[in-house]
């Protein structure tokens, strides 16, 4: 049995290292996790993603602005690598898997990495295409790797003309296959109109609804373990 | 602000030069806030331990700063050899050129680099931006160059093109870079080593040259 106080502490540790931007931090804390052999789900969830949360509050308090996200994110994955190898598969009834890219004709991915993470936060298998992807690689990605989600990215409206095309393709194809949208010119309205299923309007809000989707699950299992 | 202590602190910790610009005028918006650059640069070539010695430098500097209780962003010296971090994407918005001229630490000589009148050009620069109200220098305004086109005579690739900066057009493209960047292929194909250098070492201030440019017309005459 782990001890408690000392798991508390290494908690404590994992999400001041995330809130503090503090990448050697998040490594010694997600070490040590791995030495006390505690569950390195709850570290992920209860240390790194806590830290996350209280980052997105600091930022929406407009006491952080987006160096210090980034950096908080470099932290979080910096325990992220540690702790990942020791995860055991979350049953929480999500059959996680995403596909996700920046479409083509816009190299800009700061957002679409931040919900990236937030995606391997939760243990999704995630499909990064990376950016500046041609349409009918979503399409192909899709149905090779039968995902449930796609995430499609742009920051300018040039490029965000192509996601309907990529919509409506993979839709016709699978049905079941939800589709989120994101970046700066993208809209509720432009979502609902395309067909899509999600809508984020920038990296912060993306983040933002990603950490909602994440605390979720987080919220989830807890329940679990209690019965 | 104890602007002073900050410098002495740095030199005292190995920095050659560090000065205060007010770089307003050069940030986008994820960084606007961030409207202090601090200029820090070591007399050294770019290599791991400058690189090294300039980031014991910078943390130094965020320390410092983060105590004071203001913000701090650090852009590497091989900022655009850094990749595959989130911050890392932000490295680009931002030129050291920017800080170092400024803060009047030098101007953008002929040869596209930042030259120092004490130093020339044989300097690796580091910058950390802050919202911390540090006293600014006087920023470097025009190129010192003068008439000299020492390195202009002398690049093997025939790429500087003998512009005069000024901080009213930093745009203004002084090299034709991809003439360099071809002649650099060919060097690193030859021996492993990309950078010629020529435009560096051959500059009157980077020679400590006391003649400088002011006199230097004759030789170049000669």
């Amino acid at each position: 049995m782990v001890d408690e106080t000392r798991k508390n502490e290494v908690l404590e540790k994992l999400r001041n290292g995330v809130i503090q931007y503090d990448e050697d931090a998040c490594r010694e804390g997600a070490q040590e996790a791995v030495d006390l052999g505690m569950d390195a789900n709850e570290a992920i969830f209860e240390g790194l993603v806590a830290g996350m949360e209280e980052v997105g509050r600091l930022f929406e308090a407009q006491e952080y602005f987006v160096p210090e996200i980034l950096m908080c994110a470099d932290a979080l994955y910096a325990g992220l690598d540690i702790l990942k190898p020791h995860c055991k598969q979350m049953d929480l009834g999500v059959k996680g898997s995403v596909v996700i890219g920046t479409v083509e004709g816009d190299v800009h991915d700061i957002g679409k990495n931040l919900v990236k993470m937030m995606f391997d936060v939760a243990g999704f298998t995630v499909y990064d295409l990376g950016r500046d992807v041609p349409l009918d690689k979503f399409v192909e990605e899709q149905l090779k790797t039968d995902s449930d989600l796609v995430c499609l990215s742009a920051m300018m409206t040039t490029s965000m003309v192509g996601m309907p095309t990529v919509i409506e393709k993979i839709k016709e194809k699978n049905p079941e296959c939800l589709i989120m949208i994101g970046g700066a010119p993208t809209s509720k309205e432009l979502a609902d109109k395309w067909g899509a299923d999600g809508y984020a309007q920038d990296a912060s809000n993306a983040l933002k609804e990603a950490i909602k989707m994440v605390a979720f699950l987080r919220k989830l299992r807890e329940e679990k373990l209690k019965k | 602000m104890e602007t002073l202590g900050l410098k002495e602190y740095l030199k005292g910790e190995g920095a050659t030069l560090v000065g205060v610009g007010d770089v307003t005028r050069a940030l986008t918006e994820e960084i606007a806030h961030l409207n202090r650059g601090i200029a820090i640069a070591v007399n050294r070539s770019l290599n791991r331990t400058t690189v090294d010695l300039l980031s014991r430098l910078q943390d130094l500097t965020e320390g410092w700063l983060r105590e004071r209780g203001f913000r701090a962003l650090a852009i590497p010296a091989d900022s655009d050899r850094v990749t595959g971090t989130f911050i890392s994407r932000l490295y680009k918005l931002f030129s050291h050129k920017v800080a170092a001229t400024c803060s009047g630490l030098g101007w953008v000589g002929k040869n596209g680099l930042v030259i120092n009148h004490d130093y020339g050009s044989k300097l690796t620069w580091a910058t950390v931006l802050t919202d911390a109200p540090l006293e600014v220098d006087r920023p470097s305004t025009v190129s010192r160059c003068g008439d000299c086109n020492l390195c202009v005579k002398h690049c093997p690739s025939g790429a500087i093109k003998g512009q005069l900066w000024s901080s009213g057009e930093p745009l203004k493209e002084m090299v034709a870079y991809e003439k360099c960047r071809s002649l650099k292929k060919d060097r690193l194909l030859l021996n492993g080593k990309p950078n010629c250098g020529l435009c560096i070492t051959i500059c009157p201030y980077s020679r400590n040259d006391r003649r400088k440019v002011e006199t230097c017309v004759v030789c170049v005459g000669s």
